[in-house]
């Protein structure tokens, strides 16, 4: 029998089974997409429409939006002009910080972001727009491309990358793990026909958003940073997540109206990035004031990347004072002194939080006996301190992790009889 | 204590055993061998020979000349016939030549891909040359599988993975796919039915990705005994297959013993168990330190027996450590097995097919099989376990009283003589062939009028346009929807719309157990069904259709369900027909709807089988359009033995086709239905159909269509070697008007 046959025959299953792997897709109002030959005049009418200019490429063509915003432009707490004066402020030596703008300026800065068909990361998953800006003396320059259809990805691709070339460094908002690999996939299609993929630095402000806000997030979003760290309002913006569907309801009938929400919604994505990095930047390099939690966490980003100095400037000023990070900042700067051979101060710190806070957690007092034993031969004290964390031990109620409990219990215990061993080898 | 017995004890005592139905002895063979080839690098050899291989065998060496010289191969090998090498002499060979090439090895489960990597990686490292060779697959760990996509010469994985993982992926594999100079396909006779059909698009969508990156990848093909290794190895890969079948391994003298368990009811012409025997046969060798392997075919048999093993053991010192061997174990517990049985340490094994594969567990003494596996492709694979060294090996199959059982231990010629089965596919099945269009497009834009699998797919393009997945553009379709269509397919389940089973025995720690397609769920999961999962027995609770769920509670009855379906058959197009036996007897060949309505189900009781109650199902009609092959006799027949009695007639053939049929298609009970309808609704006549229980049809009607007067005359002998009076499992099962039917039935037959 016949394909064609086989599939007449089969429709209805096949429609099955459609239904049954796209669950909750919303049904397109208008199942049949106007002929290819009308789209080409859709699609002019629709640049027209969007303010955009056609670029061609070969027989290929795209969409480009651009615009030129003058320094002056606010953006939430922000203006453009802002950007320049901070990255003279990332010359003065602090160079390891992974958001650090040493030996960059203002105009090496891409500022990044794009809308996909989809979340997955396979092949078949395309970028239909990307929205890039980039600043200069005379004003920032912000340009949109969009793919008028599937067939177009070269012209597209080389227009992107034709202006980009001059660049050095990506911020994006987890571009690291999204953008740019489905830039990467999607370059692969094209490579023959457009120029190479630049190399970028990269600066991810999502894992920069993350480290500082995660606690007072639900959800570290651009749009909720915006909103609760930025303080930055969107007007009717279209959700992410209708981006595909508005997409291919566009494919089939171009009309401007359809796409413009994701346009808008993009372009507003690539301003704040710049907002959101000036003050990133500000709070790492101290320009402006932020709350214990922030300091905190800076301190500690600091401390992972190796700038144990700086850290430990930030812990000492919030161990100073009685928020709650004080006493984290405390706990952070005994472990480091411990680690420099500074086990007087590390001591004192552990006990200071010990007494001063009558603190739960036994860690603390095994951290003690250890300075205790190892470096004081302070027997009798360390035992105390075991006792002490062999009781908060004890406290717990929980039926979970019953295992984990023991074996740290038998640990303790086992610290428990060296220490009496040691202190009967010393008075012996 | 009394002295052990040696192997010719107890084979001197089976000699006068009454119950050994037939004694057939398989000479020694000696070993073929081939000197090394001249192309050969000299690196590998002086590995080889430090291995203690001097030379090949000559299978060994017609593969990799017919290799090297480009060809296309598929070879058949026996159980421990040095096959690996087969291929990776070879693919060693070229990538010593050109280290840019690269070669992709599948294999149907990651645990052989394991075993092989593990064997691959020991002989690169006595060869010394910095070859990579990687397993790529679930368990791989995120850090390396970047290094693997970029650099991994010889990359093993296995098909689930490659549709899910490589082939969406591909932009990320772009070395491999340039490169890629092999392909290996190992176990072949394992892709078959659905499955296969499955791989064997997954297949055309590798070659469609590799010609994009401009590579041509040579396809090595290994398998089992099959009657059609080349067609089958054709059908899966799309190419020209030069076969290679003539092996070169020796190996040992072999007492291949068929043991029919004695009549225990001779009215009802019941044989005792089949695990009864097989527990004193396999305490006999095991209790003699010989070591055993037991094969059974489900999971809750083999635990059975390793239970009944181990008694051997109470009250003696000396204790024999028998194991059993299954799917579902960790990766760990088995490679402690698979040690533990090369060195000796465990003397017998009970295990599911699951160790007819390659595992390498060396070669032990004894196999004794429950009953015939199905298949004689699975019937030489498991014997072929047996055959170590020097000494004689032993291979007793233990027959079952099930009708296919019993005609082979009634025609043990006809057993030994006997071609191994075909193997089936149907890759353009509408159903799985559509899925992977969808995939494929979603790794590449089909181009207008390209191909797919020797077909052009335009129309399938259009018509996944119209559903809104694809998008049509500049002569290309292209992939538009935010879905990842390989997430949603699956190779094994037989469809995709799959019932979880969830257990809520502890209502605070629900669980899911396992998943069964629909129409399995509305036969096995309907509400009160006792349903056995591994062994255990659960009450189903509840089955929602809506959010494909059924759930269960364990319980402990003595009883289990089944159920009653009414089927309605309407043939959509007939494709093929014909009448034989002097016009008297009907077939035909096509496409059916089998409409499906369970309506009640019976309780049966384990011990007796007697029906202790029942109970109505509440389900809604099922549809299913899929290919049947069916037979037809004259209505005239109904006033010549009375309705009664023809339709039990009926009844019976269907139980005799159903297990005639693996006679000619290799394929598992579940796979085939067959169907006896009094007055067909297309032609109005007394008819038996047989229909393949996958949307679409995988295949096997197609071939039973085929061998259709032969397989009714197999039917024949089934029924005539049975000593029954009024039916019997071992023929026409029990119906109505047994005795009677069973007269009809046979004259019906025999007076064509």
């Amino acid at each position: 029998m016949s394909l064609s046959k086989k599939l007449q025959m089969y429709k209805k299953q096949l429609h099955e089974q459609n239904r049954l792997s796209h669950p909750k897709k919303v049904q397109a109002e208008n199942p049949h997409s106007s002929l290819e030959s009308e789209q080409i005049s859709e699609i002019s009418q629709a640049a027209k429409d969007l303010g955009a200019t056609i670029k061609r490429f070969e027989d290929q063509m795209v969409l480009v939006h651009s615009e030129r915003l003058s320094l002056d432009t606010k953006i939430g707490p922000y203006a453009l002009r802002d950007l320049e004066p901070l990255l003279e402020c990332w010359q003065s030596g602090y160079t390891q910080h992974p958001l650090s703008g040493y030996g960059l300026h203002a105009d090496d800065l891409l500022f990044f972001d794009t809308e996909t068909t989809g979340l997955g990361s396979g092949a078949g998953q395309m970028i239909f727009l990307i929205g890039l800006a980039r600043w200069s003396s005379e004003g920032l320059m912000l340009n949109q491309y969009f793919l008028p259809g599937p067939g177009h990805e070269a012209a597209f691709y080389n227009a992107f990358l034709n202006d980009c070339h001059s660049l050095k460094n990506l911020v994006t908002f987890n571009g690291k793990a999204f953008d740019w690999p489905r830039v990467k996939t999607r370059h692969q299609f094209v490579r023959d026909q457009v120029p190479k993929l630049p190399s970028f630095g990269h600066f991810d402000l999502l894992h920069a958003s993350r480290r500082l806000w995660k606690n007072r997030l639900d959800r570290v979003g651009l749009q909720t940073v915006e909103s609760a760290i930025l303080s930055m309002g969107r007007k009717q913006d279209v959700p992410g997540k209708m981006a595909p569907f508005l997409y291919f309801q566009f494919l089939k009938h171009p009309d401007a109206q359809l796409v413009k929400g994701i346009i808008e919604h993009n372009r507003e994505d690539v301003l704040s990035l710049i907002s959101l990095y000036i003050h990133l930047s500000n709070k790492i390099l101290g320009r402006i004031d932020s709350d214990s939690e922030e300091s905190y966490e800076i301190a500690r980003w600091d401390k992972q990347i190796g700038n144990t100095e700086h850290a430990k400037e930030i812990w000492k000023s919030l161990a100073n004072g009685d928020s709650s990070f004080g006493l984290q900042a405390k706990r952070q700067l005994a472990i480091l002194y411990k680690r420099e051979g500074a086990y007087r101060t590390s001591l004192d710190l552990f006990e200071s939080i010990i007494h001063d806070h009558g603190n739960e957690d036994r860690s603390l007092y095994i951290e003690a006996a250890k300075l205790l034993e190892h470096q004081f031969k302070n027997y009798d004290q360390a035992i105390v301190y075991t006792k002490q964390a062999l009781r908060l031990l004890d406290s717990i109620k929980t039926e979970d992790e019953q295992e984990r409990i023991f074996e740290i219990k038998s640990s303790y215990l086992k610290r428990l009889n060296r220490l009496d061993q040691k202190r009967l080898g010393k008075y012996s | 204590m009394i002295g052990r017995q040696t192997i010719d004890d107890l084979l001197n005592n089976l000699r006068s055993d009454p119950n050994i139905v037939h004694w057939h002895t398989i000479p020694k063979r000696e070993a073929h061998y081939a000197p090394f080839p001249d192309s050969l690098d000299l690196h590998v050899r002086e590995a080889l020979v430090h291995r203690g291989v001097t030379s090949l065998y000559t299978h060994q060496a017609e593969a990799y000349q017919a290799v090297m010289e480009g060809k296309d191969v598929v070879l058949v090998t026996p159980t421990a016939s040095g096959k690996t090498l087969c291929y990776n002499l070879p693919v060693l060979q070229t990538i010593i030549n050109q280290p840019e090439s690269r070669a992709l090895y599948f294999f149907p489960t990651k645990a052989l891909a394991q075993d092989q990597k593990n064997e691959m990686v020991e002989l690169i490292d006595e060869i010394g040359l910095p070859i990579k060779s990687h397993t790529y697959d679930g368990d791989t760990s995120g850090s390396i599988r970047q290094k693997i996509r970029q650099a991994g010469q010889i990359v093993m994985t296995n098909p689930d993975m490659l549709h899910a993982s490589i082939l969406p992926h591909h932009t990320k594999w772009v070395s491999l796919f340039e490169n890629l100079q092999f392909v290996v396909i190992d176990e072949l006779h394992t892709y078959r039915g659905v499955f296969g059909s499955h791989v064997a698009n997954v297949i055309r969508r590798l070659k469609r990705i590799c010609s994009y990156y401009g590579s041509h990848p040579q396809f090595i093909c290994t398998s089992a005994t099959i009657a059609n290794p080349q067609e089958h190895a054709e059908a899966l890969t799309g190419r020209a297959m030069y076969l290679i079948d003539r092996n070169g391994a020796p190996s040992v003298r072999k007492h291949f013993l068929i043991y029919n368990p004695p009549v225990t009811n001779k009215q009802l012409n019941v044989r005792e168990d089949e695990s009864y025997a097989v527990t004193r046969l396999a305490t006999d060798f095991l209790k003699n330190k010989i070591q055993t392997i037991v094969f059974a075919k489900s999971r809750l048999k083999v635990e059975l027996l390793v239970s009944h093993l181990q008694k051997l053991n109470s009250g003696r010192q000396d204790r024999a450590k028998i194991c059993a061997y299954r799917g579902g174990y960790l990766p760990l517990e088995r490679r402690r097995i698979e040690r533990g049985l090369r060195s000796g340490e465990i003397i017998g094994v009970v295990s599911t097919n699951a160790l007819e594969l390659g595992v390498d567990i060396g070669q032990l003494q004894v196999c004794i099989l429950t009953g015939y596996p199905g298949n004689m492709a699975s019937v030489w694979q498991q014997a072929g376990r047996a055959g170590r060294r020097q000494e004689d090996a032993v291979i007793i199959m233990v027959t079952s009283s099930n009708p296919l059982d019993q005609y082979m231990a009634g025609h043990a010629e006809y057993f030994f003589s006997r071609q191994p089965e075909a193997i089936r596919i149907n890759p353009d099945n509408i159903m799985i062939l559509m899925d992977h269009i969808k995939c494929s497009a979603y790794e590449l834009p089909f181009k207008k009028g390209e191909h797919f699998g020797g077909q052009e797919v335009d129309e399938l393009c259009e018509y996944l346009t119209g559903e809104d997945v694809l998008h049509f553009q500049r002569e290309k379709w292209y992939w538009m929807s935010d879905g990842f269509p390989a997430n949603t397919i699956s190779l094994r389940s037989a469809a995709q719309d799959s019932f979880a089973i969830v257990d809520v025995t502890d209502r605070g720690h629900a669980k899911v157990i396992g998943e069964m397609d629909r129409f399995g769920a509305m036969t096995m999961l309907y509400e009160d069904a006792i349903y056995i999962h591994q062994g255990t027995q659960y009450h189903v609770d509840e089955l929602d259709l809506e959010e494909r769920k059924a759930y269960v509670r364990k319980v402990n009855v003595n009883y289990y369900t089944d159920s009653d379906l009414a089927v309605q058959l309407d043939v959509l197009a007939m494709d093929q027909h014909a009448n034989f036996d002097h016009e008297q007897i009907e077939k035909g060949y096509g496409d059916v709807s089998v409409r499906a309505l369970p309506t009640v189900f019976k309780k049966i009781r384990f011990e007796t089988y007697e029906n202790i109650g029942w109970g109505k199902i509440h389900l809604p009609e099922m549809e299913m359009h899929t290919n049947a092959a069916w037979i037809s006799f004259s209505p005239d027949y109904l006033n010549v033995f009375g309705k009664d009695v023809f339709q039990g007639a009926l009844v019976g053939l269907s139980h005799l086709l159903r297990h005639a049929a693996p006679l000619y298609v290799m394929c598992d009970q579940s796979d085939l239905s067959v169907v006896p309808k009094i007055k067909a609704p297309h032609n109005e006549k007394p008819t038996v159909f047989m229909y393949d229980k996958y949307p679409g049809g995988i295949g096997l009607s197609e071939k039973l269509y085929q061998v259709m007067p032969s397989l009714l005359n197999k039917a024949i002998e089934m029924l005539e070697n049975c000593g029954c009076e009024a039916g019997c499992p071992s023929c026409i099962g029990f119906v109505n008007e047994g005795r009677s039917a069973k007269l009809a039935l046979l004259r019906l037959l025999k007076d064509r």
